[in-house]
């Protein structure tokens, strides 16, 4: 997902959870800065690195891919933006090198999700907009998984864009190229994607490189092989799920708001979105690369305030300039002990379930950031 | 690959057994690992079957490297300006789908390499009845070759940023 998604629609949802608007600036804030807050970022800041809620394009070309380079990899990409489905996963006949990656397939719904929106209840609002931003990427990067592989993020070349034709559909191929600086071509379905790598572990084979950016686009439907699959097809309607991703964070939002008494999984049905589901839909299905302009109106119209555009570093000086024993109560203070907690989470879970791909966690690295 | 290529330089003469040996194990190391890797991973995943192929050509080529140590140096020669040639040519059909493909100025580093790996193969055939001058056209091959791959790691690759 993009700036889109993750600040401005974010920001609706938000608001339509029922927070202020000063309040839903927060949270859409932190939901964005989950993409920027990388070890330089830190590093500029004097901050602690391993605080990271992504790696940038450099950070992941030098990043090492032997099994400590893969553990900080997956500790990012797996808590951060491809939150695992099920860590219990069951397949018969493979073995449990081939299993602890097939778990690590991210996909909504799951019983870390619920965890992780409990979590956040009674926590900043940092921590709600980590959340959120966990939460939406569930929907947009299902399939995928935070870790380097071949044999689960690999996928064949046939990928084929479902459109409109008439009242029916009709499916048209896609064209991938290797430039990431020519932008897409969306009349023409030709695509940027990673490179294929033959190698288990190459950084190209993390997440959804091989399907490009197609994952991130709203209007985009599609049908692809992925290697996991066992030959069979997978059709990804991102209009359908992006919607679904929107209701479930108003309903998470306004469980962390204490407005509701349960938060269950697959529950889409949100009273305060229903009257907005045209409006909602027609943003989603619009063919265009960002619909940053789109969610900004439509934000400003049920708030009534302006959304200021994101800006990186918004909040840094105050952060640099505040003393040591008072950085924690800043606001990428608040961002980073979230950050911190919700790792720990995340890396905890997937030791618990035996697979040291995210490193050694012990479980009350946890309770101790909490505290602290 | 630049050690092989000084190796090979400085003594014209006995080098290539070792290249050879040295060339056979990697090679062996390179086939079982991919083996292991297929029936381990690669054989769950769809179009994994690729990697069995692999291993099992990879393998061969082992076993075919080591068996060459025993025949006269000029068909020694021969293997190994084959395989220069088939490299260089594979160097060439990458360049040509990068610039189909508009993967910026990368292919003009490839279509160099191959075609220069095609030519050092051709001069090796003219030359083919001359064994040491053979081999130092060889040697300043590969050496060539090195120096290129070593350039090839420091330069950037495109790849899809993930948010």
């Amino acid at each position: 997902m993009q700036e889109d998604f993750h600040y401005y629609a974010t920001y609706c949802a938000a608001i339509l959870a029922g927070y202020s608007h000063e309040e839903s600036m927060e949270i859409c804030y932190s939901a964005q800065f989950v993409d920027m807050c990388s070890k330089t970022y830190l590093a500029s800041i004097k901050a602690p690195l391993s605080a990271a809620t992504t790696q940038l394009q450099l950070e992941m070309m030098d990043a090492r891919t032997d099994i400590i380079g893969l553990q900080e990899i997956t500790r990012i990409w797996a808590s951060f933006h491809f939150l695992p489905k099920d860590l219990y996963a069951k397949k018969k006949w493979r073995p449990k090198v081939y299993m602890n990656k097939y778990r690590l397939i991210c996909g909504p719904n799951s019983d870390l999700m619920v965890k992780m929106v409990e979590l956040a209840k009674g926590k900043p609002l940092q921590n709600v907009g980590i959340a959120m931003h966990v939460l939406a990427d569930t929907w947009a990067h299902a399939y995928y998984a935070g870790t380097p592989s071949l044999v689960i993020n690999g996928t064949t070349a046939e990928f084929y864009e479902i459109v409109q034709d008439g009242d029916g559909e009709k499916e048209i191929p896609i064209h991938f190229r290797h430039s990431a600086s020519t932008p897409d071509d969306l009349d023409k379905h030709i695509f940027t994607n990673s490179l294929y790598q033959g190698n288990e572990k190459s950084i190209m084979n993390l997440g959804h490189g091989r399907a490009g950016h197609l994952p991130d686009y709203s209007f985009a439907k599609y049908r692809f092989y992925p290697a996991w699959g066992d030959y069979g097809d997978i059709v990804k309607d991102n209009p359908s799920d992006y919607y679904k991703a929107f209701c479930q964070m108003v309903y998470a939002m306004k469980y962390i708001r204490e407005k509701e008494l349960f938060f269950e999984k697959d529950t889409y049905h949100v009273p305060e979105v229903a009257p907005y589901r045209k409006r909602i839909d027609q943003i989603l299905r619009k063919r265009q690369i960002i619909a940053c302009d789109d969610w900004k109106a439509f934000g400003e119209e049920l708030s009534g305030q302006t959304i200021e555009d994101f800006d990186i570093d918004r909040f840094k000086s105050e952060y640099i300039e505040v003393a040591e024993e008072h950085k924690k109560d800043t606001f990428l203070g608040k961002f980073i002990d979230g950050a911190i907690a919700h790792k720990a989470m995340v890396s905890n879970e997937i030791s618990s379930s035996g697979s040291f791909l995210a490193g050694f966690v012990q479980v009350k690295i946890h309770d101790k950031i909490s505290k602290s | 690959m630049l050690a092989a290529g000084g190796l090979v330089l400085f003594i014209p003469g006995d080098s290539y057994l070792l290249l050879l040996t040295f060339l056979a194990l990697v090679l062996l190391f390179s086939g079982i690992n991919t083996l292991i890797y297929y029936f381990t991973m690669a054989r769950f995943m769809t179009g994994g079957k690729i990697m069995l192929y692999k291993g099992i050509i990879v393998l061969n080529f082992s076993i075919l490297t080591a068996s060459l140590v025993d025949v006269p140096r000029i068909y020694v020669l021969m293997y190994l300006i084959a395989i220069h040639a088939f490299s260089g040519l594979v160097e060439i059909l990458r360049a040509l789908e990068a610039k189909r493909y508009g993967g910026g100025r990368s292919w003009h580093l490839k279509l160099g390499h191959g075609l220069l790996n095609l030519g050092m193969c051709i001069l090796c055939c003219i030359f083919i009845k001359h064994v040491k001058t053979v081999s130092i056209i060889y040697a300043m091959g590969i050496i060539y070759s090195a120096i290129l791959t070593i350039a090839a790691a420091f330069r950037k690759s495109d790849l899809v940023y993930i948010q």
